[in-house]
């Protein structure tokens, strides 16, 4: 079952009688309408799925975002393919360098550690540390200087190769973190909230590219430290493997919502807004109101 | 204190055929001038990790510290044994004297010792595939990184010796760099004394050529005392 909110028609509709899942619909679009509103967005962008009921619901799901560190879920899906192919190890030991080659003029540039401060990556530089240990604290801490060197180690290329094996569009991956250069030419990696759900919906179903490797996905996913944004809007008790990305004008959290005796469910909130607005809790509220929906449908 | 295994030295040219393709020994390579240059063909033959973690080239530095790659480094070649080639005694000879100038413990990064000929890093011929050059990325507490904090050692290490080759601060790789001191000796090749050379090269299944280095002194071997921080 499809259901899509369309963005460009903002009245709200009338509720139909007896349709609990059309109800809820519409029920969902207005508070979505009215987080948007009250947290002065520019921009919103929600994909759902669901396991259980197998319902999708979305609201500017094909808009370009930012892609901010949700690029990194896009990055691991790289890596994993190369390990399934077997041209990498999760044991293969990687150089700590705080080092890389711009995308743009070919010239270095360094990460500033004061603005990522990871100790358990930095404090690892010029030693190694493996594969694993690289794709664990780029998901779960958002470290831009694992990210870059595991974007080293598979290449651009390799991480947009295994996006098309897998048929998910709506992400584009065009360079690492932090390349000045690259961001001041409009480069900049890309998302849309459909396709970041692809994404997920592969490795929530275990078919990014072997059961093992989506198993060790999530294994990653499920450790996410950073939980202010899908988690918070959940009951205690809700596993959530997830991948949040923020700069100074977006905020996004993208996950697989495990909650007992159900099957899983797929959420992708997208959010840009000004940068003296500050970033808020619209993604925490947006989850919070899918759940509550999904929490109250009559399904049959 | 018990005398310590002597190092095991062999031709290179009678390693098996992946061996041998990736370490090339004798080898010609050409730098990024185009000047050609013979590759080593006498090697240690390390046996294993305790091996490489136990044995002194110096008081400072073990022989593990010029073996640290990551996944640069073809696979076969970080596997036990490995080889590296004899030239390293001089590399921490010297490595030895700059650690006493430096003022502080001597930090070689990974990828920054020896390099085969078939390591991703070795477009070109360098030093570092003669086991001649160290990439320091660390040196006591101080991270080498800026032009202010790689100047001074590179100076340091130009005192320390007219034989020391230092790359310069700066952002163009192979020619400069910013995040490392790079000390080198050029293209030197050791021929251990104990080791009889051959002129064939093509491999002595039935009589390898083959030797063991015993001319170092136990107290030269023993590790040292841990300094603070190290």
């Amino acid at each position: 079952m499809a259901l899509k909110a369309r963005k460009a028609e903002e009245k709200l509709p009338v509720s139909p009688a007896n349709d609990s899942v059309a109800a809820s619909e519409i029920s969902l679009y207005r508070n979505v309408l009215k987080i948007k509103e009250e947290h002065d967005l520019e921009e919103l962008g929600i994909s759902f799925w669901d396991a259980q009921t197998t319902i999708q619901w979305s609201y500017n799901a094909d808009h370009y975002f930012h892609a901010a560190s949700t690029m990194k879920l896009a990055v691991l899906i790289g890596v994993f393919r190369e390990i399934d192919r077997g041209t990498l190890a999760l044991d293969s030991p990687v150089h700590v360098r705080n080092r890389f080659t711009s995308i743009v003029n070919q010239e270095t540039f360094m990460l500033d550690l004061a603005s990522d401060a990871d100790p358990d990556v930095y404090g690892h530089l010029g030693k190694t540390l493996t594969v694993r240990e690289l794709a664990y604290w780029m998901i779960t801490k958002s470290s831009n200087l694992a990210t870059n060197l595991l974007v080293d180690v598979v290449t651009i290329e390799s991480i947009q190769q295994a996006l098309d094996e897998l048929e998910i569009d709506g992400v584009r991956v065009l360079r690492g973190v932090e390349d000045q250069a690259a961001f001041d030419a409009g480069l900049n990696n890309e998302v849309t909230a459909n396709g970041l759900q692809k994404m997920l919906r592969v490795i929530a179903d275990r078919k990014a590219f072997s059961q093992e490797a989506s198993d060790e996905m999530l294994k990653i996913m499920l450790d996410q430290q950073y939980r202010s944004g899908i988690p918070a809007g959940l009951p205690k008790a809700a596993r959530v493997a997830h991948k949040t990305g923020n700069i100074s004008t977006v905020h996004h959290d993208a996950g697989i919502v495990f909650l007992q005796g159900r099957e899983p469910y797929v959420l992708v909130i997208l959010t840009q807004f000004r940068a003296e607005t500050g970033r808020g809790s619209a993604v925490a509220e947006v989850s919070r109101d899918i759940f509550n929906t999904l929490a109250g449908l009559t399904y049959e | 204190m018990s005398e310590p295994e002597p190092i095991k030295v062999v031709d290179a040219c009678d390693l098996d055929d992946e061996l041998r393709f990736l370490l090339k020994p004798g080898g010609m390579v050409l730098d990024a001038q185009k000047r050609r240059h013979r590759l080593p063909r006498y090697f240690y033959e390390i046996p294993s990790r305790e091996a490489a973690m136990s044995i002194r080239l110096t008081q400072h530095f073990g022989l593990n510290e010029f073996t640290l790659v990551d996944l640069k480094e073809e696979q076969r070649l970080q596997e036990f044994p490995r080889y590296i080639p004899c030239a390293v005694r001089v590399l921490a000879f010297y490595l030895e004297q700059f650690r006493k100038d430096a003022g502080g413990s001597v930090h070689i990064a990974v990828n920054g010792g020896y390099r085969s000929p078939s390591h991703k890093l070795s477009e070109y011929a360098t030093p570092h595939m003669w086991a001649t050059a160290a990439d320091i990325y660390r040196i006591g507490s101080t991270i080498l990184k800026g032009k202010e904090t790689i100047e001074k050692y590179n100076g340091i290490a130009e005192d320390s010796s007219d034989d020391l080759h230092v790359l310069p601060y700066g952002h163009v790789t192979g020619l400069n760099a910013d995040d490392h001191v790079h000390l080198d000796l050029g293209y030197i090749t050791v021929i251990p004394r104990e080791i009889s050379e051959d002129r064939m090269e093509v491999p002595q299944e039935k009589k390898p050529r083959f030797a063991f280095e015993d001319r170092r002194h136990v107290e030269r071997r023993s590790p040292p005392v841990p300094e603070e921080g190290e």
